[in-house]
Order: C-alpha cells, then sequence, then structure tokens
C-alpha cells in the first residue's frame, strides 16, 4: 500500500459503485415490477368485467358491454383483445378489436388467472391473461359450462415506460458517480490532513530537532493516541542523544588539559633540548595515566548507564570490607589532619565484590579529600541492616544546593581540575554501581558542616533528615 | 617583556613558564586565581597568560577584578571550553585573546608575542633606530647591517629598550620587566648591563644610541633625537 488516500479513494469509489449500481438495479426492477403489477392489475380488472359480463346463452355466450365501457375493445381504437372458448376449444366470443387475428388459447388455464407475454400479429409487444370461469347464468336458469376467457392489452406503452425508467436511472447513477469522484478524494483530502501534517512533522525531525513534540490536543482523537507515544518516543532519543553528547563533550573537555600539557611539554622538550630534564619524563608518564584513569572511570560510568553491568552475588562481610579499604586512605587522613571514628558492625550483605569495593573506594576517598582539616571522619557499619553504609565529614565549603550536582558527571566544587587528581566521576560511577546492585546511594547535609553519605538498601532510600 | 601565567596545572605551568623564558621573556607563575590577581595587579605586566578554571577564583573573575583595579596589561585566555559562547563571554570580560587547550607552542608564542606587540603599539617584528635594527622574530640585532652578538639577556634589554625608543625608561622598569623582579634593589646589575650593551652597540657603529638621563633612566634614540 503505497498511499493510504490512494488507497481509500479506490475502495470507497469500488464499493460506491458497486453498491449504487446495485441499489439502482433493485430500484428498476422493484419499478418494472410496479409497472407491470399495474398493468396486470388493469388487465385483471378488464377480464374479471368480461367474466362478470358474460352470460349463458342458447347458442353459446352474450357478452353484454358497450364501447363506451371498454373502448379499448372495438375496431376503431384497437388496444385490448379478448377470446372466449368452451371446454371443447369452440371459440363462442371475440372481441372486434382482433379483427382477422385470433389469439392463442393456452391450454391447462385454472381459476386463478395467469399471465403471460406475447407478440400480435404484427409483432407489436402485447401482454396476456387468462383463466376459467363460469358465467352466472339469469335467476332460475341453469348455471352454463366453464369457459376459458383470456384477455389482453398492448403493453409497448409499458415498454417505452421501462426503458425511460431504465435511462433516468442509469444518468441519475452516472451522475451520482461522477459527483462521487469528484467529491471523495477531496473529503479524504481534507479528512486525512492531520495525518499528513502528522507525517509531515515527523519527517522533519532529525538529530537537531529532537526537542519537538507533536501536538497532542490539536489532534484528531484517533491521532492523539500515535502522537503520544511518538512524544515519548521522542523524548527518550533526545534524553539519550543529549546524554551521548555530554559524554562525548565532556571526554573531549576533560582530555584537553592533559592533551595540552602533554603537547607543550613535547614541543618544549623538541625545541629547547637543553631545557629538558627528567621530570618531563615523569610528568609524561603522570599525563598518560591520568588520561588511563579519566578514560577507565568514562567506559565504567557509560558501560554501568547502559545496564552492561553484570553484579555477582557472593556473602561478604560489611565491617570488614570497609575496614580493608579504609586502610588504603587512613595515611593520607592523617597527613591531612583528619580524625577518624569507626564503628563497623559485622553484617553480611550479598553484593558484587569488585562493584562494592569500587563504592567504598570512592565514598572514603571523597570523605578524605573533601574534608576540612582539621576534622573529623565519622565512618559507620550499622547493625541494623537499614543503612549498609554510612560516612560523615565535617565540611567548610558545601551548601545544600551542591548536594543534587554531586552525582553529576564532571562536578567539582571546584572548577579547576585539582592537579588532574580528581575527575569528577567518583561518586556518579559509586551511585551507579550502587543502582547496578539494587542499592542506592544518598547524600544529605546532616548538619551546616557535616555531610553525610549513605549507602542504602532501596526499602532506606533517604537517610534521616538533617536535624 | 615580563609576563604572567596564571595555569592551576603544574605541568603546564611549567611548560609555559620554560617555553616563555626560552623564548626570551621574563615570567611569574601562579597557580590560582587569588596568587594570580595579587600578582597581576602588584607589577606590571607586558602580557598576561589566564586560564579559565582556575581554584579560589575563576579567570574571568581575576579578569573582570583587575580591569576594575585599572589593570591594562593585555590579557590571554587559555581554556578548555571551545564554545562561541565562551569564547564571547571570555573576550567580552576584557580578554585580548583567546586559545583553546590543546594548542601548538608556536602558535601560543605568536599570541603572546602579538599581544605584547600590541602593548607597545607596534605592528612590525623589525624596529629600527637610526641604522640599528632589532630584529625580534629572529632575535637578532644588527648595526649598519652587521650582527651584533648579544647575550638572551642584553637582547631582552635592547628589545624592550627599542619597543619604548625615545622614552626614558627606569631602572625600575627595567628591573620589573626584564628581571622577574627578582634582583637585589641596591646592586648594580642594570647599571652593567646597559654599559655592556651600550658597549657592543657602541662597538658596531659610530654613533652611541643608549643615553643615560640621570635619575630618571635611559634612553634609545639617535643624538639628533636627543630630549634637550
Amino acid at each position: 500500500m503505497k498511499s493510504l488516500r490512494r488507497h481509500l479513494t479506490r475502495t470507497l469509489l469500488g464499493a460506491i459503485a458497486t453498491l449504487g449500481g446495485a441499489g439502482l438495479l433493485a430500484l428498476i426492477l422493484a419499478a418494472r415490477d410496479k409497472v407491470i403489477d399495474q398493468f396486470d392489475d388493469a388487465l385483471r380488472t378488464k377480464a374479471f368485467v368480461i367474466s362478470t359480463l358474460t352470460k349463458p346463452g342458447p347458442d353459446g355466450v352474450r357478452v353484454e358491454f358497450t364501447d363506451r365501457f371498454l373502448q379499448g375493445f372495438d375496431d376503431r381504437r384497437p388496444r385490448d383483445f379478448f377470446e372466449i372458448w368452451d371446454p371443447a376449444g369452440r371459440q363462442l366470443a371475440r372481441s372486434e378489436s382482433l379483427g382477422k387475428i385470433d389469439l392463442e388459447l393456452r391450454p391447462g388455464l385454472g381459476t386463478k388467472p395467469r399471465f403471460w407475454n406475447f407478440k400480435l400479429a404484427g409483432g407489436q409487444a402485447a401482454r396476456a391473461t387468462g383463466f376459467t370461469f363460469v358465467p352466472k347464468a339469469p335467476a332460475g336458469a341453469t348455471a352454463g359450462q366453464p369457459l376459458t376467457l383470456i384477455v389482453a392489452s398492448r403493453s409497448s406503452g409499458l415498454g417505452e415506460d421501462l426503458s425511460q425508467l431504465l435511462a433516468l436511472a442509469v444518468a441519475t447513477g452516472a451522475t451520482l458517480f461522477i459527483a462521487t469522484l469528484w467529491l471523495i478524494p477531496r473529503v479524504l483530502k481534507k479528512g486525512l490532513e492531520p495525518l499528513a501534517r502528522l507525517g509531515e512533522q515527523a519527517a522533519a525531525i532529525n538529530s537537531n530537532s529532537l526537542a519537538t513534540r507533536f501536538p497532542v490536543n490539536a489532534l484528531p482523537e484517533e491521532l492523539r493516541p500515535i502522537a503520544v507515544r511518538l512524544n515519548d518516543l521522542l523524548a527518550r532519543i533526545e534524553h539519550s542523544f543529549e546524554r551521548e553528547r555530554r559524554f562525548s563533550s565532556d571526554v573531549a573537555h576533560e582530555l584537553r588539559t592533559p592533551l595540552a600539557e602533554l603537547r607543550t611539554a613535547a614541543e618544549c622538550a623538541l625545541k629547547w633540548p637543553d631545557a629538558r630534564d627528567s621530570a618531563t619524563d615523569r610528568e609524561t608518564l603522570a599525563i598518560a595515566e591520568q588520561m588511563e584513569g579519566l578514560v577507565a572511570h568514562m567506559l565504567a560510568l557509560a558501560r554501568s548507564e547502559q545496564g552492561q553491568l553484570d553484579a555477582r552475588r557472593e556473602t561478604i562481610s560489611l565491617g570488614t570490607a570497609v575496614s580493608l579499604r579504609w586502610g588504603r586512605f587512613a595515611e593520607r587522613a592523617a597527613s591531612r589532619g583528619l580524625e577518624v571514628e569507626l564503628d563497623l558492625a559485622e553484617v553480611a550483605v550479598e553484593a558484587d565484590p569488585a562493584l562494592l569495593r569500587s563504592i567504598l573506594d570512592n565514598m572514603l576517598e571523597n570523605a578524605v579529600e573533601y574534608a576540612c582539616a582539621p576534622g573529623l571522619i565519622s565512618i559507620t557499619v550499622p547493625v541494623d541492616g537499614g543503612e549498609l553504609v554510612r560516612i560523615a565529614n565535617s565540611v567548610d565549603d558545601l551548601a545544600p544546593a551542591d548536594l543534587p550536582r554531586l552525582f553529576e558527571r564532571f562536578w567539582r566544587k571546584e572548577a579547576a581540575r585539582s592537579g588532574g587528581r580528581h575527575f569528577g566521576l567518583g561518586l556518579p560511577l559509586a551511585r551507579a554501581f550502587a543502582e547496578a546492585m539494587g542499592w542506592r546511594l544518598e547524600a544529605v547535609m546532616r548538619t551546616s558542616d557535616v555531610f553525610e553519605i549513605a549507602l542504602l538498601h532501596p526499602t532506606n532510600a533517604s537517610p534521616a533528615r538533617p536535624s | 617583556m615580563r609576563l604572567l601565567v596564571v595555569e592551576d596545572s603544574p605541568r603546564l605551568r611549567r611548560s609555559l613558564g620554560t617555553s616563555l623564558r626560552q623564548s626570551g621573556y621574563a615570567v611569574d607563575l601562579a597557580g590560582d586565581g587569588e596568587e594570580g590577581l595579587w600578582l597581576a595587579t602588584s607589577n606590571e605586566y607586558d602580557a598576561i597568560v589566564l586560564d579559565i578554571m582556575l581554584p579560589k577564583m575563576d579567570g574571568l573573575q581575576v579578569l573582570s577584578a583587575l580591569r576594575s583595579r585599572g589593570g591594562r596589561a593585555h590579557v590571554l585566555l587559555l581554556t578548555a571550553r571551545d564554545s562561541v559562547s565562551d569564547r564571547v563571554k571570555g573576550l567580552e570580560s576584557g580578554a585580548d585573546d583567546y586559545l583553546v587547550k590543546p594548542f601548538a607552542l608556536e602558535e601560543f608564542l605568536a599570541r603572546v608575542k602579538a599581544l605584547c606587540r600590541r602593548a607597545y603599539g607596534q605592528k612590525q617584528d623589525v624596529m629600527k633606530v637610526g641604522d640599528l635594527e632589532v630584529d625580534m622574530l629572529k632575535r637578532l640585532a644588527r648595526r649598519g647591517g652587521r650582527p651584533i652578538e648579544l647575550t638572551a639577556r642584553e637582547f631582552m634589554l635592547l628589545e624592550y629598550l627599542a619597543r619604548r625608543r625615545g622614552e626614558v625608561v627606569s631602572r625600575t622598569e627595567i628591573e620589573n620587566h626584564i628581571y622577574d623582579g627578582q634582583i637585589d634593589p641596591i646592586s648594580n646589575v642594570i647599571d652593567s648591563a646597559i654599559c655592556s650593551l651600550r658597549k657592543k652597540l657602541a662597538a658596531a657603529g659610530d654613533e652611541s644610541l643608549i643615553h643615560t638621563r640621570r635619575g630618571m633612566g635611559y634612553v634609545l634614540e639617535m643624538s639628533n633625537e636627543e630630549i634637550g
């Protein structure tokens, strides 16, 4: 089906032509039957009149009627004819209008009138009726024998009427068909305009106009579900495109500085070889490691967002796991002058060891790097399994308005890059890993100078509100 | 020429400092916005290379604060942001030029050089004072067509005097623009450098070009252009 409009036009025209033709044919047949019925009624009436006026006579029968009564039977304007036969087939009476011709005696006629068509001697069309009857004898006389009466009339007028009716019906049908032929495409075009507009709007959408939405309320009821679904689809595609664009843009942006460092260092070393020292090579390696770390984090985050993480399940003692991971950060915390309080209960959880390790590392690193010094870090694994891990640390530059941005990719409180040590990917990655295991990671300001981040079961989605 | 580079990446800061010094500039380095603003307002720089994303105070804030305090040094913004709106925002904040990371070192040096030329209202790479030609591009000096052997520091001094030819240049200005402000105020390093440069120029030509204005400083010009 290449065009819905053309298909509908053809189908509707075919259906209307078929139904209209059948209707007209039925009308013609009904009208023809009616005309014939009326003709037959008239013929029957004439026959009954003749049979009523037929009296038995001594030499046969006597038909008592006048030309004024039935003018068509005289020989001046011969339109109607009759003949009467006795049971032996002898002709007893006939109309003057017959002249020298005879009507055909049909055998087997009963008392119920029968009708038939025939041709007169001159080839003219005629219609006849015939039946048997017993002429009513005058009072006191014996009843006569049954007679056969055949009455006929010229039917050429009937044929002309039927021809005119047919011509009228054909002309009317043709006119209606031509009108329909003109009307249907226009009606369909008008009726399908909303669909055509929807199609044009859909065709105009490309990767740069994914913010387009179809005006659902302005559409006909039948198209609204389509527009709603298309809008939903567009929203998802736009979100996906936006995420991809942001991902590419973020990667490009974050790689610009290490690339600038690398390029400038290399060009400097080539241009002024004497100025090159051993620090140059160490720095080149550090830049490469930084870019490698950035790419690894980005890939992990992308895989997580695309649902490609396949979290395994193992029983892990959470208190031990946190204690082991903390060992990597204890020295750094001490060097920054941070005090640490550990309250680690041995709680068994079902978790992916690698993902849990990464979540804990990011939570702990965040606390150690961003706690204000001197300050306090409190790490808790509660006995009650509502919260899995809770880490609180003192802060002096974090506001409640910053909390929603903590889990945005590449967000850092300081716009600068912290010397390439932090990518702004740790917490987004930790949250993505937590969600991959059906957990949640949420952050609150416990007080204006205490930040708290908690790893939670989904049933305990929100840590207690700050006091 | 004395420059200030404000860049939070230590590695990039180091490379830029090295390349600029190797190109004959006196360079001060700062790692965050506050330090950069302090240096920019405390010293007189021919040009400032300013990163936008800086700790403590971002580059655009530094630029606005510098301009509001009357700082007129030409500023080259360095940034990883490359959208048109970012560039427009940077230039509208008072920057003179904008360079997106990563960049070619040659382009960076060329842009810094262009800013320094603009600082002295010059458009040519070769400056002439009488029969003395100072080629900034090739970093060569000739007199009467004969090349003059100069150390890097001597050439920087000659270049600075040539850019301000006809003007009296004070010792403090020379100290600030050529020596990173790191010399002892009571030493005679500048007088010695002037003396050495004057001798080399005199050896190459008949006429003395560097003249002393007692109590004021030095001026590079032909004798008949001397200030009365």
